[in-house]
């Protein structure tokens, strides 16, 4: 539990730091997607449990369900993410080559004619 | 009833796509806008259940006034934007009118939502449209504010994401009503709080999260600028509030006063110096957020309805600005203030009630709020007026060099389409009645502050 919580907030940190910091449009993109990530393990580590079984009720497991199953509320915030996060990488993207077309570099240091 | 017009909007975007109607769109947000305000007229607070789920197990959605209020601003402007483009948008317009449906769509459901995930979900649902709407053009400076507003955009959803993942973490539920019974005050709740806070922040632009917007505005098509400076901004001022409301912070007074204040005179200051109509505009628009967010941080009933009410005239008053400088970049397709010089007494007439309103003289409706703000921050503290005032002279400023467009003798007589005078007539025609009968708007406006002050009411209705 303990090492999920900090793998994340790790994660996050370089999330944060690829966006802010790098120059390169492709870097601050993939930087975006490890900070969403990192949030999709804490969710996931939030609804874990030792030795839990699947969320799914069958005619076995009714009577141990509720003490043994994981929380599956948190993997269905963690798909729902997953759509969200892909079309904006994918918007990202589209938009990155537009830039590329027309300034012909992805240094953000370059791009940036708009001041003030 | 509810639930229908956020479909409604989704599938006519798609169905935009298909038939490439403009009258699609136009339908849709009008159809949307008359539901919204029968709502607001005929009921007291309404939730709509998703699958039959009581709450806090399923989805709810919960209109009570204060979100109504806030969504009949949000579908009437978008109702006038896509009247005003039909005319303003030559090329690919069924794709601009798509996003615009999926941008209200979202902007709707931020408003209407009573679970803090489906928030998340909606809210990213009118970032993307937005981003999407902003690199519209796809010249130099669109993608250039599109890639801006998405990096920062999205770093800002994922401090929201964070933020509701921990409040799940600690209460083990998601819905707002239960999260304002389960809530406590200690530094796990507060971190969660604060990461929200910032996403939101960073989405109505208040300094220091403010550098996306100007860059994003001069991108983008007039239109979409419209919704930008108005809608969207309104949506992230709704959010804070909400927030606010579930973690019993509306007394959360100091740090909104102070960023309140810089975002003001900041944002002014910055206006007085820019050269490009477009830029000068959005920092307007930063520079009245200032006031809202001053006004509602002051914590008191009266600061609540202040910031309301200028929320309201915000819309009004800056969707009337774009709307009527849009007619004139429509005309000379220049957007330098020291290169546009144009002869058009309709739109000179609707530009200067504009300004006026937005400087807060009277007999137009910025005074009034104007007015409510300074005496309401009179009782907490009178330097905070006299800095207002003094902001608002300097609006006058840079009005007055907006303004100077109109009156240069070389300048050329341009004929404007009907399409898109009658949304900048309507917006006119609102400002000064409005500004002659101020309690039509404290009609609006005091439901709103009651529903938001009564939680307890909120409570029940929505845990039965």
């Amino acid at each position: 539990m303990l090492i999920t919580l900090i793998t994340s907030l790790v994660l996050g940190i370089i999330g944060v730091f690829c966006v802010v910091v790098k120059k390169n449009l492709i870097k601050k993109i993939v930087g975006l997607s490890i900070l969403t990530n990192s949030v999709h393990l804490l969710l996931i580590s939030i609804g874990f449990r030792p030795q839990g079984i699947a969320p799914i009720i069958t005619r076995s497991n009714q009577i141990i369900f509720a003490s043994k199953a994981v929380d599956p509320l948190p993997q269905a915030l963690v798909l729902t993410s997953i759509v969200i996060q892909l079309s904006v990488t994918a918007l990202a993207l589209g938009i990155t080559v537009m830039a590329f077309r027309h300034f012909k570099t992805l240094d953000t240091d370059k791009i940036n004619k708009l001041r003030g | 009833m509810l639930e229908y017009t956020v479909f409604l909007l989704i599938i006519s975007a798609f169905l935009m796509l298909a038939f490439k109607k403009d009258l699609i769109a136009i339908f849709s947000t009008a159809a949307s806008f008359i539901i919204i305000c029968m709502a607001f007229l005929f009921k007291n607070i309404e939730t709509v259940r998703f699958g039959g789920w009581a709450p806090p197990l399923g989805i709810v959605w919960v209109a009570d006034k204060f979100g109504l209020f806030i969504a009949i601003l949000i579908t009437g402007v978008s109702f006038l934007v896509a009247l005003y483009s039909t005319k303003y948008i030559k090329e690919k317009k069924h794709r601009f009118y798509a996003l615009l449906c999926l941008l209200t769509a979202g902007l709707l459901g931020v408003s209407l939502t009573g679970d803090i995930f489906n928030m998340y979900v909606f809210f990213e649902i009118m970032s993307i449209s937005s981003y999407a709407i902003v690199s519209f053009f796809l010249d130099k400076d669109a993608i250039e504010g599109a890639l801006k507003y998405l990096i920062i955009g999205s770093l800002s959803s994922s401090f929201i994401l964070i933020g509701i993942a921990l409040l799940y973490g600690l209460t083990g539920t998601l819905n707002m009503a239960d999260l304002v019974i389960k809530i406590s005050h200690t530094p796990p709740y507060l971190t969660a709080f604060g990461l929200i806070l910032i996403g939101f922040a960073f989405k109505s632009a208040i300094i220091p999260f403010h550098a996306w917007k100007p860059d994003a505005i001069q991108g983008t098509p007039i239109p979409a600028g419209i919704i930008f400076t108005t809608a969207s901004v309104t949506i992230g001022i709704y959010g804070i509030t909400r927030i606010m409301f579930i973690f019993n912070l509306l007394t959360l007074t100091t740090a909104f006063i102070f960023f309140g204040v810089v975002t003001m005179i900041i944002g002014a200051i910055l206006a007085l110096i820019q050269i490009n109509v477009k830029r000068m505009l959005a920092y307007s628009c930063i520079s009245q957020v200032g006031y809202i967010t001053m006004a509602i941080g002051l914590g008191t009933r009266s600061g609540l309805i202040s910031g309301f009410y200028h929320i309201l005239n915000n819309i009004l008053i800056e969707a009337l600005l774009f709307a009527s400088i849009g007619c004139v970049i429509y005309a000379t397709k220049e957007t330098s203030l020291d290169k546009i010089s144009v002869k058009n007494n309709t739109l000179l007439i609707a530009t200067s009630i504009g300004i006026l309103s937005l400087a807060g003289v009277p007999l137009f409706n910025g005074f009034v709020s104007k007015w409510l703000i300074y005496t309401a921050s009179l009782e907490v503290n009178p330097s905070l007026t006299v800095i207002a005032v003094v902001i608002s002279a300097i609006t006058l400023a840079y009005g007055v060099k907006i303004i100077s467009i109109f009156f240069n003798p070389s300048g050329k007589t341009i004929k404007i389409p009907k399409a898109m005078l009658v949304p900048v007539v309507v917006l006119a025609f609102l400002c000064i009645l409005i500004g002659i009968f101020p309690h039509i708007g404290l009609s609006l406006v005091e439901p709103a502050v009651n529903a938001l002050l009564n939680q307890n009411h909120y409570l029940t209705t929505v845990l039965g």
